[in-house]
């Protein structure tokens, strides 16, 4: 199997996996019976697809799998089953199980079959007698009206088109432009195979090509229930096989035959997509077809007569062209869906007014918006929106992280570059050269600035994607906790198209997930409990995002009972993580904020879903990770707040540029909440650590010369950096300062250079290289040496 | 690599015709030779991705003490070792000659400094032997061989060994001695 092809199966397929994920969810939810519907064949498109490119590529065990649960999905989308949380469960699952099979595949193993039970499962609701839908007058009415609409959309186009009206259930009708595509392109599939039918070396290959593509045409063909255009492919299919053991000259009208046939598959599948079918007196070709099938005879007076033409062939054989014939009769199965109730079929043909006439009057009674938006829908807007959407496609390529990559980091070269050019320009004045010349140059560096900045601002853009990358997995996940732990929990998403960083996006998922299962495992009270206080059983947990200056803003806020910080100081004492002298001054957020120490839960017990105390500890972690900061607000009774404020990008940030010894060294402005610069004396020890007195509460200071392994000297640390992670504070002691500066990111990654306190590097306008100080090594460093004393010092 | 040993062009090197001459069977090695202190050393072509005059070297506090520091090799910052400290030699007086060359071992591209860079040259493979038990003190865990060359010994050296096998014994060590 070629691997390329292979790689674009895996990629289109994940993609359309997280869309099938999501859509099932908002199914599940949709208030309507109409957005149930599109969504139903949202899901059942992106199914189809991947089924289709699956057995496409030979990947049994994931055909078969998608084949079961589309089965049931299309009872589901015809209403015959009723959206229940057991069968969402199952097509969730399966979708689980498909994502499953692609991440196996995508690892370079074999995809593992379907687990048995859930294949049952979805066989059971792909066969069972079907329950009647619960919402059944909703789906009714706007079955009516979308019947009436596709009635009126046949009519509309005039009679110039060939064929008579097709008239298809609404169901199928929202389909029917997928599956027009869907024949078109195995006809295109049909042609490339009849073309290497000429040549000896790839006749067979291309005969088994063809059956292959026949057979799917076939289920294709059986959709629009049209009696010839099945008849045609069945013939088609009948051929294939006989082809390799006909004789050269019987091949040669056996190919013509078939193209023949093609072709009117393909007239017949444009016609189709402006609602007409077609038909033909094909009796006269489909035997002297079969005749040249089974020995190779032809009637000796049609024999090369055609000329090659298929024209000139469909005229001998009988069978004219659609278009002399716009009068030709339907064929009777292709009346209406035998899946609509029969008073709805009653209708749909008692009607017959044009697309102006307004709606009549059954559909007034019903009056219901829905109604009226499906009609606009489906018989104007929805052709148009999707052509949309095509062109939208079109205008994206995928192109590779890594090439990204290294584009920006080409353009971080060229600002460093263009800064060394600068620096010359700001010399040249000194020179013996021209006025005009030396602005010249001026001018040109000046320019060079400019386009430079507009160029890392596009560059860095090509790596913003929107949050609703990763919000809209969310519903899933709150939905599914909603489930185990028996609460009715409601998720709002607000600015899912904010924009960030590629990796900020990444590092963003995991404490994403972390604070939601928080929020709805322990935040939201159970209904019974809610009920009593008073709330909505209902709770609310809103996810928003928003962009402020160079930061963006995700916050959580849960309608919960709250965080109680009786029990979390309580807690906090028992882990020794406070003393209860200090708890009582401190303020509230810097109680809230010891959930995020490790192992840390208030949870009584230890659930599936959280109370290990992990959870927050990655929170924190990740969200350090990226310079970012997290607050939390919450009122008892009332709900909590988790706020998480992260720069746009990661790759470029503001940062403090210190000197230790002889080296510069950068410390995120993120982190910096103030300098000072103590006097000599005010410098204090306890058992052994150097402190300070900073207006009323005691700084721990880390001497940075010792800690970076420069010799002491006798003025060294003059100034005192005081940085913040969480509440807890610390004063680095560094020579001088240098400036503030917006540095470049660099990963300073290698096992040799991992030991010591730094995050990364950065490269200097002189092209020197800068290290950045990992603030949370050094507080967590600083804190764990310094715990005991803190004791003392309190006692 | 055969036809290339036939063609007088390809050697200029006394030594490399004379070799490639003798023995047409053995395969054919192409090796850049360096010197650290009174050795000469060699490590193949293919992963020598480029040769650096010395530039501005960063420290990094608290790495192993042979890493010298890191540098900015055109926006990537690569980890250079001095491989007289490797080798636990002592430190090099008069540097102009001192080179940083870069290697990519193990997907990591690193750079490494030698008091300079002699030649490259090709040798056959029938004339390196493996490495005694002791190479001038040294452990041989990292020396593939040893060319015998007319005038002249050459240690082969194995990057990979050098770089990964026995870091973390280093790092160990390192981390025992802070």
């Amino acid at each position: 199997m070629d691997p390329s092809l292979l790689q674009d199966f895996l990629t289109e397929s994940s993609e359309l996996i997280e869309q099938l994920d999501t859509d099932l969810v908002k199914l599940e939810a949709a208030d309507s019976a109409e957005q149930a519907q599109e969504l139903c064949n949202g899901c059942f498109r992106a199914l189809h697809t991947i089924k289709g490119a699956a057995s496409f590529l030979g990947l049994t065990a994931v055909t078969t799998f998608s084949h079961a649960a589309e089965d049931a999905l299309n009872r589901l989308r015809k209403g015959e089953i009723s959206v229940t949380e057991e069968v969402m469960d199952a097509l969730l699952q399966s979708a689980d199980v498909v994502k499953a099979m692609i991440e196996q595949l995508g690892a370079g193993e074999t995809a593992e079959d379907g687990p048995q039970a859930l294949i049952d499962t979805l066989h059971a609701l792909a066969e069972g007698t079907g329950d009647t839908p619960p919402t059944a007058d909703a789906p009714k009415e706007s079955d009516a009206a979308q019947a009436d609409s596709q009635d009126e959309s046949a009519q509309t186009p005039g009679d110039d088109k060939p064929g008579v009206p097709l008239e298809l259930g609404p169901q199928k009708l929202d389909l029917l432009e997928f599956m027009v595509t869907d024949l078109l392109d195995a006809s295109k599939l049909v042609a490339d195979a009849i073309e290497g039918l000429s040549n000896d070396a790839t006749l067979e290959e291309s005969a088994q090509q063809l059956s292959e593509v026949c057979d799917e045409m076939e289920k294709t063909a059986e959709f629009f229930e049209l009696d010839d255009l099945t008849s045609l492919v069945k013939l088609l299919n009948a051929t294939a096989p006989k082809i390799p053991s006909a004789s050269h000259e019987a091949i040669e009208e056996i190919a013509i035959r078939l193209k023949a046939a093609n072709h009117l598959i393909d007239l017949q599948a444009r016609a189709l997509s402006d609602l007409r079918a077609l038909s033909w007196p094909l009796e006269t070709f489909r035997q002297r077809l079969m005749q040249l099938a089974e020995d190779g005879s032809i009637d000796p007076q049609v024999k090369g007569k055609h000329g090659g033409d298929v024209q000139k062939l469909l005229a001998l054989d009988g069978v004219e062209e659609a278009q002399e014939q716009p009068g030709s009769p339907a064929p009777v199965d292709s009346e209406p869906d035998s899946s609509l109730p029969p008073d709805v079929v009653g209708k749909v043909g008692g009607q017959d007014e044009p697309a102006s006439v307004p709606p009549p009057a059954g559909q007034e009674e019903a009056g219901t918006k829905d109604a009226e938006k499906t009609e606009e829908k489906s018989s104007g807007d929805k052709p148009a929106a999707k052509q949309a959407t095509k062109t939208v496609v079109e205008q994206t390529i995928r192109v590779e992280v890594s090439r990204l990559e290294s584009l920006l980091n080409l353009v971080g070269q060229l600002v460093l570059n263009k800064n060394r050019v600068l620096a010359l320009t700001r010399n040249i004045k000194s020179l013996t050269i021209p006025p005009e010349v030396a602005e010249d140059f001026t001018g040109a560096a000046g320019d060079l600035d400019h386009l430079m900045s507009e160029l890392q601002v596009s560059v860095m853009r090509t790596r913003m994607q929107p949050l609703a990358k990763l919000f809209d997995r969310y519903p899933r996940v709150i939905r599914d906790m909603a489930r185990m732990t028996d609460k009715k929990i409601n998720l709002e998403i607000v600015g899912k198209d904010t924009e960030v960083d590629k990796t900020v996006l990444e590092q963003l998922a995991d404490p994403l997930v972390h604070i939601l299962r928080n929020s709805s495992d322990h935040g939201v009270e159970p209904p019974q409990e809610r009920k009593e206080a008073g709330k909505p059983e209902v709770g609310t947990i809103r996810l928003e995002a928003e962009h402020q200056g160079s930061h963006v803003r995700v916050a959580i806020t849960d309608d919960g009972h709250g965080l109680d910080r009786q029990v979390l100081g309580q807690k906090a004492i028992e882990k020794d993580l406070t003393t209860p002298e200090k708890l009582e001054q401190m303020p509230d957020e810097d109680v809230f904020a010891f959930i995020f120490a490790a192992g840390f839960s208030t949870a009584k017990q230890v659930s599936d879903l959280s109370g290990r105390g992990v959870g927050m500890d990655v929170v924190r972690t990740n969200i350090n990770k990226l310079n970012g900061t997290i607050n939390i607000t919450s009122k008892k009774g009332k709900g909590t707040t988790i706020e998480i404020l992260i720069p746009l990008t990661v790759a470029i940030m503001p940062a403090m540029v210190v000197g230790v010894g002889s080296h510069p060294y950068s410390i995120p402005l993120q982190c910096i909440v103030e300098i000072v610069r103590p006097e000599p004396d005010e410098i204090k020890s306890v058992s052994g650590h150097p402190v300070m007195q900073l207006r009323d509460s005691v700084l721990p200071l880390v001497d940075m010369r010792q800690r970076l392994g420069e010799q002491p000297v006798e003025d060294g640390g003059k100034f005192a950096v005081v940085v913040a992670i969480g509440g807890q504070r610390v004063g680095l002691c560094v020579d001088k300062l240098i400036g503030q500066q917006e540095i470049v990111i660099k990963p300073l990654d290698d096992t040799y250079t991992q030991g010591g306190p730094f995050s990364g590097a950065t490269i200097q306008e002189d092209g020197e290289v800068c290290l950045i100080l990992d603030i949370v090594q050094l507080i967590r460093n600083s804190s764990t040496k310094t715990s005991g004393r803190d004791t003392k010092a309190a006692a | 690599m055969a036809t290339q040993s036939s063609s007088p062009a390809q050697s200029t090197e006394d030594i490399n015709t004379a070799i490639s001459q003798a023995s047409a069977d053995g395969e054919l090695l192409q090796l850049v030779s360096f010197e650290v202190g009174d050795e000469e050393f060699a490590v193949p072509i293919l992963s020598v991705q480029e040769i650096n005059r010395m530039m501005q070297i960063t420290p990094v506090p608290q790495s192993p003490p042979f890493v010298e520091g890191v540098i900015n090799l055109r926006g990537k910052i690569i980890p250079v070792i001095d491989l007289r400290k490797r080798f636990g030699m002592s430190e090099l007086e008069n540097s102009d000659d001192v080179r940083i060359i870069v290697v990519e071992v193990a997907n990591r591209v690193l750079g490494f400094t030698v008091d300079r860079v002699n030649e490259v040259l090709r040798i056959n493979s029938s004339i390196v032997e493996p490495p005694p038990s002791m190479v001038c003190g040294l452990d041989t865990d990292y020396v593939q061989g040893v060319g015998k060359l007319e005038d002249r010994l050459l240690i082969l050296l194995h990057l990979e060994k050098l770089f990964t096998a026995d870091e973390m014994a280093e790092m160990e060590q390192t981390s025992k001695a802070a």
